[in-house]
C-alpha cells in the first residue's frame, strides 16, 4: 500500500510538472498554430541553465533567472524563425524539429554527453503518510502549482492576458479592434517558451540534467495537450496530472512501459473520437 | 523540358548504375555503401513524401513502416529460417498491412491532428518493440546472416557489388512505380485532395479512400526500405521506430522538395553524404543540419528540386507550371479552412 500511495504523490507532483510544460505547448498551439516540436528542448535547456545558474548563484536565483532567460529565448526564437515561416503553417513543425536538433546539440557541445544530477537546494525528508519523503518533491509541485494558477490569474486578469484570450478566440476580430496581434503572438510564445524553462529549472533536482530529455518529455506533454483538447488550457493541466498519476498507479503493478504504451492508446482514441479533447464543453 | 527531364533522369540511373565500377577505380570503394545506404534511406523520405508533398498529409510516423519492413525481414530470417524473398516479402507484407490497419484511422484526421496520430502509433509500436525483447532484441536488436539473393548464381549480400546491384534495383523499382502512380489518374487524384478536399470531394473523388490508398503506398515504400536497411546492415533493431527517424525522414524530403520525384533522393543524398563527410571533423554537426533545414524552409520552402524546377520554368506559363509541377501547397491550412 505504501508503494501506491508513494507513486500516486510522485505521480501528482510530476503530473503538475508536466502540466507546466505542456500550458506553454498548449498556449502556442491555440494561438499561432504551430506545433512545437522543439518544446521538449527548451524544457531540456531549463534544466542546463538551472544546473549551471544554480551552480553559481544559487537555486533561488536560477529560478527567478531562467524562466526569464527563457523568455528572451522565445522572443529571438520567434522573431528569428517562426515568424518568417508562419505563412507556410504546416512546415513550422518542420522548423521546431530544427530547431530541436541545433539545441540539443548545443548543449551536447557545451555540457558533454553524459547526464548529471543536480543537488536538491532543499535537503531533508519528511515523513507522510508512513513513508519517508524528500521535502525538494513537495516545494517543486508547490512551485508548479504556483506558477500554473499565476499563469491563469495573468490570463484573465491582465490587460495582455485579455489580448491573448481574444487574439485565440477570433484574430480577424481582434486584429479590427486594435490588438498589436503581431506582438501578442510574439510575446505568447516567449511566454510559452520560459515556462518550458520554469519546468526545466524546478524539474532538475529531481531529474536528469542530459541533453536527451526533451525528447522523453516531449510525447508526455503532447498526450496532455492532446487529451485535454488542443488550445483547451485547463483541460491540458487537468490532463497533465491524471496522465500521471495514472501512469503512476500502473506502474506499480506493470511494467513502467505498458503503462507508457496504454496512455498511448488512451490518447489515440481520444484523438480519433473526441479530436478537441475529452473535457470539450466541460471547461472552455 | 520533357525531353530535357528525361535525359536527366537516365542520365542519373546511368550514373548511379556504373558507381560500383567507377568508385572503386578512384580508391573510393567506402562510398559505394554510402551511396547504397542513401537509395535505401531515400524509399522512407520518398514515402514522406508522398503523404506530404503529393496529397498534403505531413506525417510524422513513417518510421513505424520503415520498422515493420525491417523487423519483418529479420525476423522472417533469423527465426522462421526463411530465404532472402520470403523474408522481404513478408517485410513488406507486414509494413504494407500494418499501414492498411493504420491509415484506416490515421486519414480520417487531417492537418496537425494527422501529424500527431502518425506520431503516437509510431510510439506505441516503438515501445512494444522496445518491451517485447524475445521478439524484437529491444534496444540491442536482432543481428542475423542473409541468405543468398539466388543460391544458384552464388550471389551473396556479402559481396560490396552484388549488394548495390540488388539494392539499387529494388529502389529503381519503387522510384519507377511512384512515377507511374504519380502520372496516373490516381496521382491526379492525389492532386485534387491535396489542392482543395471540398471541391475533390464535389467532382466526386472519394476523398477518404483516396487518402487511405496514398497512406498504404507510403507504408509499402517505407516497408521496402527498411527490409532494404535489414537486408543491408544484417541487423534490425527497435531505435529505427523512433519518431527522430521519421523526422529525419521529413527533413530529408523537404530540403530536397516536396512533390517532387527526386526530391527525396536529393535532400537524402545532400544529408548523408553531408554526415559522412563534416561528422568525422565535427562532432556536432547535427547544429548544421538543423540550421540548413530552417534555411531552407525559410527561403526556399520549395526545397533544393523544386526551387531549381521552378527557376528553369520561369519562362513557361503560370498555369502550366501550375498543372505539371505543383510543388508544395502553400498554405492548406487556410485553403481548407476556407473551403469549410
Amino acid at each position: 500500500m505504501d508503494i501506491v500511495i508513494a507513486l500516486t504523490i510522485n505521480g501528482l507532483i510530476w503530473g503538475l510538472i508536466v502540466a507546466l510544460i505542456a500550458l506553454g505547448l498548449s498556449i502556442i498551439f491555440g494561438l499561432l498554430d504551430i506545433i512545437n516540436v522543439a518544446h521538449g528542448d527548451f524544457f531540456m535547456v531549463g534544466t542546463v541553465l538551472g544546473l549551471v545558474i544554480a551552480g553559481t548563484t544559487g537555486f533561488w536565483i536560477a529560478l527567478v533567472l531562467v524562466p526569464l532567460l527563457g523568455f528572451c529565448l522565445g522572443l529571438v526564437i520567434e522573431r528569428l524563425v517562426i515568424r518568417p515561416a508562419i505563412s507556410s503553417a504546416s512546415l513550422t513543425i518542420v522548423i521546431t524539429f530544427g530547431l530541436s536538433m541545433i539545441l540539443q546539440e548545443a548543449v551536447r557541445a557545451t555540457l558533454g554527453p553524459q547526464p548529471r544530477r543536480m543537488a536538491a537546494p532543499v535537503e531533508g525528508t519528511i515523513h507522510l503518510f508512513g513513508i519517508d519523503y524528500d521535502v525538494y518533491r513537495l516545494f517543486a509541485a508547490l512551485f508548479a502549482a504556483l506558477a500554473i494558477a499565476g499563469f491563469f490569474l495573468f490570463l484573465s486578469r491582465t490587460t495582455l492576458g485579455t489580448w491573448i484570450r481574444a487574439v485565440r478566440h477570433d484574430r480577424e476580430t481582434a486584429t479590427a479592434l486594435g490588438i498589436p496581434v503581431t506582438l501578442v503572438c510574439a510575446f505568447t510564445f516567449a511566454l510559452g517558451t520560459a515556462l518550458a524553462l520554469l519546468g526545466g529549472v524546478i524539474a532538475a533536482p529531481i531529474t536528469t540534467v542530459d541533453f536527451r530529455a526533451g525528447i522523453d518529455i516531449l510525447p508526455v506533454c503532447f498526450m496532455a495537450v492532446v487529451i485535454g483538447g488542443l488550445g483547451n488550457l485547463k483541460g491540458t493541466v487537468a490532463a497533465a496530472v491524471l496522465l500521471a498519476v495514472m501512469e503512476g498507479v500502473v506502474s506499480a503493478f506493470a511494467d513502467p512501459t505498458m503503462a507508457r504504451i496504454s496512455s498511448l492508446v488512451v490518447m489515440s482514441f481520444v484523438l480519433l473520437a473526441r479530436p478537441h479533447g475529452l473535457f470539450a464543453g466541460a471547461t472552455r | 523540358m520533357r525531353a530535357a527531364g528525361i535525359a536527366l533522369i537516365v542520365a542519373l540511373v546511368a550514373a548511379l548504375a556504373s558507381l560500383p565500377l567507377v568508385l572503386p577505380a578512384f580508391g573510393l570503394t567506402f562510398w559505394v555503401n554510402v551511396v547504397a545506404e542513401i537509395l535505401i534511406w531515400s524509399l522512407l523520405a520518398a514515402s514522406v513524401n508522398l503523404l506530404f508533398g503529393y496529397v498534403g498529409l505531413l506525417s510524422f510516423g513513417q518510421a513505424l513502416y520503415f520498422g515493420f519492413g525491417m523487423y519483418g525481414t529479420a525476423i522472417g530470417i533469423s527465426m522462421f529460417g526463411l530465404g532472402l524473398w520470403p523474408a522481404l516479402a513478408l517485410g513488406i507484407v507486414a509494413s504494407t498491412g500494418m499501414a492498411a490497419v493504420a491509415g484506416a484511422f490515421a486519414v480520417r484526421l487531417t492537418w496537425h491532428y494527422f501529424a500527431i496520430i502518425t506520431v503516437v502509433f509510431s510510439l506505441i509500436f516503438y515501445f512494444v518493440a522496445m518491451s517485447q525483447k524475445w521478439l524484437t532484441g529491444g534496444d540491442d536488436g536482432l543481428s542475423f546472416s542473409a541468405p543468398p539473393i539466388l543460391e544458384a548464381a552464388g550471389w551473396m549480400l556479402t559481396d560490396r557489388t552484388t549488394q548495390y546491384y540488388f539494392i539499387f534495383l529494388v529502389c529503381l523499382a519503387c522510384y519507377a512505380l511512384l512515377a507511374l502512380v504519380v502520372a496516373s489518374p490516381l496521382g491526379l487524384r492525389f492532386a485534387a485532395v491535396r489542392e482543395n478536399e471540398k471541391r475533390a470531394q464535389l467532382i466526386g473523388i472519394n476523398v477518404y479512400a483516396t487518402r487511405w490508398i496514398a497512406f498504404v503506398l507510403a507504408g509499402f515504400i517505407a516497408g521496402v526500405g527498411g527490409a532494404l536497411l535489414a537486408l543491408f546492415g544484417r541487423y534490425a533493431s527497435a531505435s529505427y521506430m523512433f519518431y527522430h527517424v521519421s523526422g529525419e525522414a521529413v527533413v530529408w524530403a523537404i530540403v530536397g522538395g516536396a512533390g517532387t520525384l527526386l526530391g527525396p533522393l536529393v535532400g537524402t543524398a545532400l544529408l548523408i553524404i553531408f554526415r559522412e563527410v563534416v561528422s568525422g571533423l565535427w562532432e556536432n554537426y547535427l547544429m548544421a543540419v538543423g540550421a540548413i533545414t530552417i534555411l531552407v524552409v525559410i527561403f526556399a520552402p520549395k526545397g533544393l528540386v523544386g526551387s531549381l524546377t521552378a527557376l528553369v520554368r520561369r519562362g513557361e506559363s503560370e498555369e502550366r507550371e501550375h498543372l505539371e509541377n505543383p510543388g508544395i501547397p502553400a498554405t492548406p491550412a487556410t485553403a481548407r479552412a476556407e473551403a469549410e
